[in-house]
């Protein structure tokens, strides 16, 4: 009878540290797949972060070349309202005076067309001169397209 | 010599699969060519030149014109039409300024010079 005990309590014995044993494997296995979890989590949350950094760049990007060709666009439509103007400030009509002084016109709208020529050369890619880039008082721009032909000088700072 | 059978035969029925290695799938990320279209040359335009003529002075620009080695003739524009294409003209550069701008802000985007910064992006 105590013999049997004895058996039974051996058996449960090896049972239990077998079982011990396998749990405990169990464990290691599972600690191993909890650590390469951890290691791809934390690579994604890296990408994720790169990711959102280069978004953030990408957008800051968009946001100043939406503001430059704003600013490009705003410029060239007042070029285009000063042109508007010089046929109209003041009540001018360039028919009549053309018609008292042809030759005076006639200089003024050569001068202005060799001028506008050289704006069209320069939306065309055309470089610009040193004269053209250091340019900031109003006798020395191109005053068809000072906001193209003259980076310097500040066209519209102030309204006339 | 049982052992040299046994051995031989746990490799054929291994088929030598001792170290087989497992594919490993890599993606390397192959950045695509650049377009690098060359920009047209900017354009150089030849001078033209206005003449203003009027009931009064007509002859006279005839006389110089025939002079100078011209035809008689010259295509006139009102003043209102020579405002109205001093304006158009102006809304073309307008066009052709901003269109440059667009392609060098869309090349400076896509394509940015300084590759250091996209490969440590």
């Amino acid at each position: 009878m105590f013999g049997q005990l004895r058996m039974i309590f051996t058996l449960l014995m090896i049972a239990g540290i077998a079982g011990a044993g396998m749990y405990v494997v169990k464990l290691r296995a599972d600690n191993v797949i909890l650590k390469a979890n951890q290691i791809q989590l934390e690579q994604s949350i890296k990408s994720q972060a790169k990711v959102l950094a280069q978004q953030k760049k990408d957008f800051e990007k968009i946001m100043e070349a939406n503001k430059e060709m704003n600013e490009l666009v705003n410029n060239l439509q007042e070029d285009m309202r000063q042109l508007d103007k010089r046929f109209t400030k003041k009540g001018r009509d360039i028919g009549k005076i053309a018609e008292k002084k042809p030759g005076l016109v006639e200089k003024i709208i050569n001068n202005a067309t060799e001028r506008a020529k050289r704006c069209v050369e320069i939306a065309s890619g055309a470089k610009l001169t040193e004269q053209e880039i250091n340019a900031t008082k109003k006798s020395e721009i191109n005053t068809e397209c000072p906001a193209i032909a003259n980076p310097n000088y500040n066209a519209y700072a102030v309204e006339d | 010599m049982r052992i040299i059978l046994i051995i031989l035969l746990a490799f054929i029925l291994t088929s030598c699969t001792f170290g087989e290695r497992k594919i490993k799938i890599f993606q390397v990320e192959e950045p695509r060519p650049e377009l690098n279209l060359e920009s047209p040359e900017p354009l150089t335009l030849d001078d033209l030149r206005w003449i203003i003529i009027t009931s009064k002075n007509a002859e006279e620009v005839f006389a110089r014109l025939e002079a100078q080695g011209f035809d008689p003739v010259l295509f006139g524009l009102t003043d209102k039409d020579y405002e109205l294409i001093a304006k158009n003209f102006a809304q073309i550069r307008s066009y052709l300024k901003e269109q440059n701008a667009i392609l060098e802000k869309y090349k400076e985007y896509y394509e940015p010079k300084d590759e250091e910064e996209t490969k440590t992006e």
